[in-house]
């Protein structure tokens, strides 16, 4: 019986002693910085994030080492968690891979102007009005193959092609990724505003019951097709810069999706950073975005991800892999719908993509 | 003359406390007689009836969310889901929780049979090694298989590279990126719920039983089918809830597998903030949950099993003779597909990964997080199953048996409904705890406790109420007995159930994927972010030590339970 009484009074007394322990470490850890901290210099940055992990963290690992800024990253989150969180703000900064969800962010009225020094490096095309949010590297969609499987000419050129069963047919099929990824909702809606809502409802429908692998994401499809586990997959153009690098199952191409003379043009996209509205540490956020926009931060910013720089003038490193098969941006045939508009479609993008069921299918 | 005298103090006592000022003594009086008859008369203490309601509030928060926002979610939303998603998901999530369950109490009642009835050679070894999955999570093992298994697995490249292969069976036919993929990993990661139950069930049977049935001219098989069996019949319902319902809540295995079930489905949806059809397809998912609990109980009400302690004796071990050989094989085969392959994968890629580096501070940050929410949480869930059991068993009432249905249902509201619920309220109510670690340990209450309940009632279910009597009728309050008798008898059981908590909580995915604040990533995080990008080195070592942390417990739970 002692014993028992022992045992209990251990297990409550553990119980009091963590819950004392945790509280300690929240109220020290990542409870708000105190209005009076912030008048002082920065010490804290909270980065929300929906790009790859692996380029983000290096970044912020770079800015915290210059500056000496402690950044707190939520990696994987979505856009929206921003307007959840509208009358509790969290965060200071969005990075986003994709400058739709930005621009729909800001359309809600979630993010604040800023006059960072040296945005006029960054071309209007590729900022809002304010500066609220604004693009760093740009990418193009479109197909990855294995030339074990296929060879270029046998390859779908056009994004209209992929209306055709046949392509069903290829070796292993073809991949693409869920609806609800950020590059597919901005693929989609180029092509709203390049088709109308009804011919892409249908492109849809065709993808989706034509492809062989539904993934949540490019890096398991570039990995997929460098395998040969499928013949060919839509993704941006920097994950065939990866997959490049990989020391094997590396014999993969990649086609620019309507390059000839009458087509659409490639559907581009472009990553950035956004500023929040009220978010808890203001001059934190203001020093990132000064630090982000150095040039040599903005090819940081691209780093291992292999994204094309807006400006090509700061060059970001490609590896000797690579480096012959980097496109210079300006020499592709681009879509003409101009990225910031993204933000006005992407509502009823992800109404359309639901309404399909792309945005649940695993396959 | 004394009971008038007790009533009217209550009744005064009431009156001061300004319960119901218009209140008339009739209302008051017929009120007690009502209270008094839903405990059939025999109420609780209000310490533990309070300790009880709170665990059942807390329970309560996320369904009465997602009922909420589902009703209010508009008619139009649940056409077009009821059209389009919920008859595919009903059939994925049901014809897998099923199949899944069968195969887990067969394969869990089976072993656990061998390795404590028969004279198995090492018995002692297995009788561990065999739960030892139970610290594997099934996500850790679908990458595992799909590094051996997958489309451009080991086994593809050894396909490959053997001609004769090839040229009998043609191409490649191993898919694991399918519903039998799914199914045997899940089997392979959830019959340790059945063994172990069973196991403990086994070794506290009484004899009696079972000498009685010889002596009446049953053979070994008979008394396996018709006594054994029937004794093992509340550690087969158990174990098999804890199957179906972990299948039902699965995410982190069946997402890496790409086979979507409800709660995929809720956590995706939620993902992209449509949070409306997320808690419609949740309210689904409970409602199926509710049937199955209730099937349960259906037919766990018609028979109750009690045993006598006084009288108990060690059952014998009986002799394997010519079914020694298969049984090892068959033993062997379970071992080599739930243990030795996933290990021998992750310590593969570990060892590359610790070459590599992998072992750096983050690393340790993330360790640090996953230990220090999985021990508050086993913990608190000790804590909290203890009233809900003592509750249900010794006051059964409306209360509380609601209460202990409340405490079930947070393990079918997969992690990911609770953690809907949970953003939405401290979001909006509780700015202060949002995005807090708290948060986090919160919504593992709700969704492990269960698991303690279940552990602990199994311990409960073999006290007879009688000792509770005499413990009474001796002068002792309830509180009294509960300290002094329900709980050194049922200790094995509650910490049985607090290890199992710990591991469940330690491999937990979808709950901290969704609530985790910015910068605070556990292990489990970590393997399902590498892993996705294939980057097997880091998420080997991540996986590896979620396995080592679950052993220390999962130990203590073999030897005590």
């Amino acid at each position: 019986m002692i014993k028992v009484k022992k045992v209990i009074a251990l297990i409550l007394a553990s119980a009091f002693l963590m819950s004392l322990l945790v509280t300690g470490c929240t109220t020290k850890g990542t409870a708000p910085s105190s209005p009076a901290d912030q008048k002082s210099e920065p010490r804290e940055l909270v980065v929300y994030s929906n790009r790859n992990e692996k380029f983000v963290q290096a970044l912020l690992d770079k800015f915290s080492s210059d500056t000496g800024i402690k950044v707190v990253a939520l990696h994987g989150a979505n856009p929206l968690q921003i307007i959840e969180e509208a009358n509790n703000v969290r965060a200071d900064i969005f990075i986003s891979n994709d400058l739709g969800s930005l621009g729909y962010l800001h359309l809600q009225g979630l993010l604040q102007e800023s006059n960072p020094n040296g945005i006029e490096t960054i071309p209007e095309f590729f900022r809002a009005d304010d500066n609220a949010f604004f693009a760093i590297s740009v990418r193009a969609r479109g197909l990855i193959y294995n030339k074990d499987l296929i060879t270029e000419e046998d390859m779908p050129k056009s994004v209209e092609d992929l209306f055709d069963p046949k392509w069903a047919e290829v070796e292993n099929g073809y991949a693409i990724t869920r609806g609800g990824n950020g590059g597919m909702l901005g693929h989609v809606s180029a092509l709203r505003y390049q088709w109308g809502d009804e011919k892409t409802a249908l492109w849809i429908a065709a993808i989706r019951s034509n492809s062989a692998g539904i993934y949540q994401g490019h890096g398991e499809i570039r990995r997929a097709v460098g395998a040969g586990e499928h013949t060919f997959g839509l993704v941006n153009n920097y994950y065939f810069h990866q997959q490049l690098l990989e020391p094997d199952n590396n014999n993969v191409g990649f086609i620019y999706l309507d390059q000839g003379d009458g087509q659409m043009g490639a559907v581009s996209n472009a990553a950035g950073v956004g500023l929040v509205k009220g978010g808890p540490n203001e001059a934190g956020a203001a020093a990132f975005l000064e630090w982000l926009l150095m040039p040599e931060n903005q090819a940081a910013f691209v780093g291992e991800s292999l994204e094309l720089l807006i400006n090509s003038q700061f060059s970001a490193a490609y590896p000797a892999e690579t480096q012959p098969h980097i496109v210079d941006f300006n020499s592709l045939k681009i879509q003409d719908m101009p990225v910031k508009e993204l933000g006005n479609y992407f509502e009823g993008t992800k109404e359309l993509i639901q309404a399909s069921g792309l945005d649940l299918d695993l396959k | 003359m004394c009971k008038k005298r007790k009533n009217t103090t209550k009744l005064n006592n009431a009156y001061f406390r300004g319960v119901g000022k218009q209140a008339f003594p009739t209302t008051l009086l017929s009120f007690q007689k009502k209270w008094l008859d839903t405990w059939r008369g025999n109420p609780p203490g209000p310490i533990l009836l309070i300790f009880g309601l709170i665990t059942g509030i807390i329970m309560s928060i996320p369904i009465v969310y997602v009922i909420w926002r589902s009703l209010s979610a508009g008619a139009e939303r649940w056409i077009r889901l009821l059209d389009t998603r919920i008859p595919q998901l009903l059939w994925n999530t049901l014809s897998l929780a099923a199949a899944v369950t069968i195969c887990a109490v067969v394969i869990g009642i089976s072993l656990a049979w061998i390795v404590i009835r028969t004279d198995i050679p090492g018995k002692k070894f297995w009788q561990w090694i065999l739960a030892l999955p139970l610290a594997i999570p099934p996500y850790v093992g679908a990458v595992t298989y799909i590094i051996v298994f997958g489309r451009s697995g080991w086994t593809r490249d050894l396909w490959l590279n053997s001609p004769w292969l090839t040229s009998t069976f043609g191409i490649y036919p191993i898919n694991v990126y399918s519903f039998w993929g799914v199914f045997l990993i899940l089997s392979m990661f959830t019959y340790p719920y059945v063994y172990l139950i069973a196991s403990a069930a086994l070794r506290k049977m009484n004899n009696n039983f079972e000498e009685a049935a010889r002596s009446l001219g049953m053979n070994t098989s008979q008394i396996f089918w018709r006594v054994t069996l029937s004794l093992l019949r509340p550690a087969i319902g158990a174990g098999a809830i804890l199957v179906s319902l972990y299948v039902m809540s699965d995410f982190g295995a069946v997402a890496m597998l790409r086979y979507v079930t409800f709660t995929a489905a809720i956590y995706f949806q939620r993902a992209g903030f449509d949070t409306a059809s997320a808690a419609i397809l949740s309210l689904v998912l409970i409602l199926l949950t509710i049937i199955i609990l209730w099937i349960e109980s259906v037919s766990r009400r018609k028979n109750k099993y009690f045993q006598t302690a006084g009288t108990h004796r060690e059952l014998e071990i009986l002799p394997l003779g010519k079914w020694k050989v298969p049984a090892l094989l068959y033993v062997s085969i379970i071992f080599l597909f739930s243990v030795l392959l996933p290990i021998s994968v992750l310590a593969y890629w570990s060892n590359i990964g610790i070459r590599m580096g992998a072992l750096d501070s983050r690393f340790f940050g993330f360790a640090l997080n996953s230990l220090k929410i999985s021990t508050l949480t086993s913990l608190l869930c000790m804590l909290f199953a203890l009233p809900v059991v003592y509750l249900k068993n010794r006051y059964p009432s409306i209360i509380s048996s609601a209460i202990d249905r409340l405490a079930y249902a947070g393990y079918a509201l997969p992690g990911v409904i609770a953690a809907l619920g949970f953003i939405f309220i401290f979001n909006n109510h509780l700015p202060a705890l949002y995005r807090t670690f708290y948060m986090i340990v919160l919504a593992f209450i709700v969704r492990f406790l269960p698991q303690a309940v279940q552990t602990s009632e199994a311990s409960i279910s073999l006290i007879s109420p009688r000792i509770d009597e005499a413990a009474r009728s001796l002068g002792c309050p309830p509180w009294k007995v509960l300290l002094k008798v329900i709980i050194p008898n049922m200790l094995p059981g509650i910490l049985a159930g607090g290890a199992l908590v710990f591991v469940s909580s330690i491999k937990e995915l979808p709950v901290t994927l969704m609530l985790r604040p910015p910068g605070f990533d556990t292990l489990a995080v970590r393997v399902y972010f590498e892993a996705h990008e294939a980057v097997y080195h880091l998420a080997a070592p991540a996986a590896l030590l979620i396995i080592i942390a679950s052993i220390i417990p999962l130990r203590y739970m073999l030897s005590k339970y």
